[in-house]
C-alpha cells in the first residue's frame, strides 16, 4: 500500500472511477454490440448484461472506493480542486457537444444515404449516445490527474 | 508548461516558523497539502483570498509571502 502515499485521495478516488468506466464500459459494449450488429436487440439477452453491469459496478465501488478511503485521508475540496473540476467539465462538456453534433450528422448523413451505411436504428444511436457518455466522462477524468500530476 | 508569475516564500517562512509541516500550514490555511506543495513548487497561483489566508498564518504582510514577476 506504499504507493497510495504518493496520490491523494482525491486523486485515487478519480483513478479508480476512470477504471470503473473503462472496465464497465467495455464490458457492456463488447456484449451489446454484436446484438447490434446481428439484430438481436431485444429484452432476453440484454437484461443479463445490465444486471451484471450494476452488480459488478456495486462491488467494485464498494471494495474499491473502500480501500482508497481506508488507507488513505479523506480531505475536504480546496480551491485548486475544485478549480481543476471546473476545467475538467469545460473539457467534459466540449466532448458532449462535439458528440452530439457528430450524431445530428450521423443522422442527417443516414437520411441521405441509407443504402451506402445501412440503417440508423434507435438502439445504435442510444449505443453511440453511450459511448458519448462515456467518453466524455473519461475525458473529465484524465484532465483532472493531468492537472493534479503537473502540479505536483 | 505556463510558468507562474506569481511566485511564493512559502517554504522559507515555514522553515523560519519552526519547521512548520506542510500538513500544519495546510490545516491552519484551510487547503490540502497536495495545494501547499503545488505552491512551493511555484506550480499553482492561489487566490486572493487564500494568500490572505496563508500570510496571516506567518503572520507576515502579503507582499512578503507572495510577489508578482
Amino acid at each position: 500500500m506504499k504507493f497510495l502515499n504518493n496520490y491523494s485521495n482525491r486523486e485515487l478516488n478519480i483513478w479508480a472511477e476512470l477504471a470503473l468506466n473503462i472496465l464497465v464500459s467495455l464490458y457492456f459494449i463488447s456484449k451489446i454490440y454484436p446484438l447490434l450488429i446481428n439484430d438481436q436487440f431485444n429484452s432476453e439477452p440484454i437484461l443479463p448484461v445490465i444486471f451484471t453491469t450494476i452488480i459488478f459496478s456495486i462491488v467494485y465501488s464498494i471494495i474499491v472506493f473502500g480501500v482508497i478511503n481506508i488507507f488513505t485521508k479523506q480531505e475536504e475540496k480546496d480551491e485548486r480542486d475544485y478549480l481543476y473540476e471546473l476545467n475538467s467539465y469545460k473539457i467534459s462538456y466540449y466532448i458532449s457537444q462535439g458528440g452530439i453534433l457528430g450524431i445530428i450528422c450521423l443522422i442527417l448523413f443516414n437520411v441521405l444515404y441509407q443504402e451506402n451505411v445501412g440503417l440508423l436504428t434507435p438502439p445504435k444511436i442510444a449505443m453511440i449516445f453511450l459511448i458519448i457518455a462515456v467518453l466524455s466522462s473519461t475525458g473529465k477524468s484524465l484532465i483532472q490527474l493531468f492537472n493534479y500530476r503537473k502540479s505536483i | 508548461m505556463k510558468e507562474q508569475r506569481i511566485k511564493n516564500q512559502i517554504r522559507r517562512l515555514r522553515f523560519e516558523a519552526d519547521e512548520m509541516t506542510q500538513a500544519e500550514l495546510a490545516e491552519k490555511a484551510r487547503v490540502t497539502r497536495q495545494t501547499i506543495i503545488a505552491l512551493e513548487a511555484q506550480k499553482y497561483s492561489p487566490s486572493l483570498e487564500l494568500a490572505f489566508r496563508i500570510a496571516k498564518v506567518f503572520n507576515v504582510p502579503l507582499e512578503e509571502a507572495f510577489q508578482f514577476d
